[in-house]
């Protein structure tokens, strides 16, 4: 049983990593990549070399390439020599200028450095001449550039997307020299007064601590990354966007770290928490406020994540159709071709061949003109409220389908010999169907279970567009129409992982369920 | 009494040779599959009636954009027909006419037209997706579950491909490949086959080890033999029913993937498209949003219970 678990778990790590690679190909090097210029004004109005650098530089925006400029190369150069006013420095403009002269420009000695380093690196070098009309006169956005890229291949991107999957905490993240203390360990918790174990060198300065919100245990230790989006939420971990409550801020009566003793108290939203180290110098504020470098910090927020709006709408969603689709199935069973039969069947036609969008928008507008519900997620007085509608239809179609299949697996069951044995017997009718034949009829569904729960993270395209809730399910569709790589590929990731889990956490359930069920092939059972 | 005696050796009876061809012939009630299926299918008045009203669909939707081809801007420079409602429409363009009998889109545009065209366009993805997957399917299907070797290399194949969330295949190769008619029937078809050549698999599976194949195999019946007329003839019913279900479901899904936005592209006319345009305003201009909906509604519940009910008749277990 170990090893075909252990089997299992492998075979669906190496899967995973091909879809993300397949993705990662498809989405970077399989795209024609001009699209994102389409709609894009400022493109429009660029013109020669100019528009070629906008393209570059949108690119390794876009996370298709990594980009140097020489520009650039310069600034860090002579900021580096002299300070802010580099920009008045005579050799800072001779060297500039240089890229201007297509003749000559390979004999600057900056302009060498510059290539030396990138080719290096691995980079390509590209120069562009700047575009001159007959005259000699540079054209409008035609100067001359010299730029180095570098495009990674797939496997390259992979892996090191890979590796950053996650990141643990260890006291030597903080690579500034003056820090002389490192150490994790157990200190008294200010703000919650209890135990929490502080680290000095790592990233963060709390890494478990406890306190009373849910889940009352909260740790820093370990990271997951499954990436930065490019454009939606520019340059933002896609963890942080689904995982941040989208409510106001949470004010509290509160006092710095270095203040925590005296009697100054702040009304903010901070939460202490979340210090991390910061490698700039305090300021002289920051210096009465913190006892050391762990000055950054974040604010909390009150209400629902978008992840947990979805999960919140779905899990209740899922609920009320078991509760609801399971009963239904054995009645409809139980009265084969009779009216609550017909009916049923009625339904489960309905929900089936009717595109989702029409009976979400019939029940949408039944809910609101006649039970006057809030239609818009946005709109609504009674927060609670917004939550009937969204819910009611997810749960609709699975009502449904849930009927079908129970009814379905009943009816092959009902002529089985265990039936006619307890009849024999003298059960009651009411006796055989909802204990025994249901019993069994569910080894066909349980397999489906954690695959609905799981599945109640991914969100609901259509339902959540249809109410605007602020919820997961239109990630990936709006990420795909703004070319919004980074989710897309954090996306494949998340959905791709949770149906691997779901399959693996359903087998295990029916072989639990049903004890004649073994997963692994070797003969007489799991060992 | 004498006389009967005699006609009975010479007139009554005549003798007949020994026939070769006669006498391998069974002497049962004729019994054709086919004809059979049609009969049990017309016995329900049901069956009737929505396939009159399918044919009708159909029908006009090829036909009139034929004499009425759907012009989108044509009214677009006149702000005045923007979202008229049947009544107003049909005010303002003088009379009665069915062009303007679901009054006019946020263009001026015909709502009936839109909707003739956009059906054909569905009928036509439904059709023609359908019979790729189905066909890919099917073959696939069959010599998966026949081959045992085939079987070992495809399931490696199935179990990567099908932890791939659906929606999200669709998704990128839209967003790749573009969205105009063919690109999206790729789109669709690329792997749409292969949840059907799965489902085909398990039941070629079953009935490849029965008695009857055994003593068939044993015979020496060679394979494609074997699938055609031992195995295949036994799942008509079952790819009835898939058919049942696989051609509402592309109509759905058009609608569904034009809904989020990468759907067909904006100079396809196509229901989903329709649909979403109309959504944002389904309270204020109902008749822009309710139409396409229902057409899309009425061809997929048409399709779907013929589609069972064709199913049920083709399982010869109902012909009796």
């Amino acid at each position: 049983m170990k090893k075909y678990m252990l089997k299992r778990i492998l075979f669906s790590i190496f899967s995973l990593l091909v879809v993300v690679a397949t993705v990662m190909l498809l989405v970077y090097t399989m795209i024609n990549r001009n699209v994102i210029f389409q709609m894009d004004d400022t493109w429009n109005k660029k013109s020669s070399n100019d528009r070629t650098i906008y393209e570059y530089t949108m690119y390794s925006k876009y996370g298709y390439l990594s980009y140097v400029d020489y520009t650039s190369f310069l600034k860090s150069k002579y900021e580096q020599l002299y300070g802010s006013e580099y920009t008045k420095n005579a050799d800072y403009k001779a060297d500039k200028d240089a890229v201007q002269d297509e003749a000559h420009y390979l004999e600057n000695s900056t302009v060498q450095a510059f290539i030396a380093e990138n080719e290096a690196k691995g980079y390509e070098v590209k120069y562009l001449t700047p575009d001159r009309s007959k005259s000699g006169k540079v054209k409008n956005g035609g100067n001359g550039y010299l730029i180095a890229i570098h495009e990674e291949s797939v496997f390259l991107r992979l892996w090191n997307y890979v590796t950053h999957f996650f990141t643990i905490e260890t006291t030597r993240d903080v690579t500034d020299a003056n820090l002389t203390e490192r150490y994790i360990r157990w200190e008294k918790d200010p703000y919650s007064g209890f135990y929490a174990l502080v680290g000095s060198g790592t990233t963060h300065k709390y890494l478990l601590y406890f306190d009373g919100r849910f889940p009352f245990i909260h740790q820093n230790f370990i990271h997951m990354s499954l990436g930065t989006s490019y454009t939606r939420y520019r340059g933002q971990e896609i963890t942080d966007v689904i995982n941040r409550p989208a409510g106001d801020q949470l004010k509290a009566r509160l006092q710095y770290p270095a203040q925590v003793g005296t009697d100054t108290y702040i009304d903010s939203a901070i939460d202490f928490h979340t210090l991390s180290y910061n490698p700039n110098p305090r300021t002289r504020t920051e210096e009465t406020q913190f006892p050391d470098q762990y000055t950054t910090y974040s604010y909390r927020y009150s209400g629902l994540s978008m992840l947990e709006n979805s999960f919140v709408i779905g899990l209740i969603a899922t609920l009320i159709a078991y509760l609801i689709g399971l009963p239904l199935g054995i009645l409809m069973a139980r009265h084969k071709d009779g009216l609550a039969d017909k009916i049923g069947n009625m339904y489960i036609i309905f929900i089936m061949a009717v595109p989702s969008l029409a009976y979400i928008f019939l029940f949408a507008t039944i809910g609101t003109s006649l039970f006057n519900l809030p239609y818009k997620f946005a709109n609504a007085e009674v927060k609670i409220l917004a939550y009937v509608l969204p819910t009611i239809s997810l749960a609709l179609p699975s009502i449904g389908s849930l009927m079908k299949w129970m009814r379905r697996y009943m009816i092959d069951q009902m002529n089985a010999d265990y039936v006619k044995f307890a009849r024999a017997e003298g059960l009651s009718e009411k006796e055989i169907f909802s204990k025994h034949i249901s019993a069994n009829a569910m080894i066909y569904l349980v397999h489906g279970i954690p695959g609905n729960i799981l599945g109640c993270l991914t969100g609901a395209i259509i339902t959540e567009s249809v109410y605007s809730v602020p919820g997961v399910g239109n990630l990936l569709t709006r990420a795909i129409n703004g070319h919004d790589n980074g989710i897309i590929v954090a996306c494949t990731v998340f959905y791709t992982s949770l149906s691997i889990i779901s399959v693996i956490l359903g087998d295990l359930l029916l072989a639990k369920y049903d004890p004649r069920i073994s997963l692994s092939s070797s003969k007489g059972g799991g060992r | 009494m004498s006389n009967i005696q005699t006609q009975k050796d010479s007139k009554l009876f005549t003798f007949i040779d020994n026939n070769a061809i006669q006498s391998e012939r069974i002497t049962a009630p004729r019994y054709s599959y086919w004809a059979s299926v049609f009969r049990v299918f017309f016995r329900k008045k049901i069956n009737i009636v929505l396939l009159i009203v399918f044919v009708l669909i159909i029908a006009g939707s090829f036909i009139i954009p034929i004499f009425a081809p759907y012009a989108p801007y044509e009214n677009v420079t006149d702000a005045k027909t923007y979202n008229l409602s049947p009544a107003a429409a049909m005010s303002y363009f003088g009379g009665f006419s069915f062009k303007w009998i679901f009054g006019t889109g946020g263009q001026g545009n015909s709502i009936f037209y839109g909707i003739v065209s956009s059906a054909r366009t569905s009928l036509m993805l439904a059709v023609i997706c359908a019979a790729i997957n189905m066909t890919i399917g099917i073959i696939l299907g069959a010599v998966w579950g026949y081959s045992k070797k085939f079987d070992a290399v495809m399931l490696v194949v199935y179990n990567i491909i099908a932890n791939v969330p659906y929606i999200l295949l669709i998704s990128v190769l839209v967003y790749i490949i573009g969205s105009g008619f063919w690109p999206f029937v790729f789109a669709l078809t690329v792997t749409g086959w292969l949840g059907i050549a799965y489902f085909f698999r398990t039941q070629v599976l079953i009935i490849r080890d029965r008695e009857y194949s055994l003593a068939s195999r044993c015979l020496g019946t060679p394979i494609p033999r074997m699938i055609s007329k031992n195995i295949l003839p036994f799942l008509t019913s079952v790819i009835v029913t898939l058919l049942a279900t696989e051609l509402p479901h592309y109509i759905s899904m058009e609608v569904f993937l034009s809904y989020i936005g990468v759907g067909l592209s904006a100079d396809v006319p196509s229901l989903g498209r329709m649909i979403q345009e109309a959504q944002s305003a389904f309270i204020t201009y109902p008749w822009e949003f309710w139409p396409p909906v229902a057409i899309a509604s009425a061809i997929t519940i048409i399709l779907y219970v013929l589609g069972q009910n064709l199913a049920d008749a083709s399982d010869p277990r109902t012909h009796m």
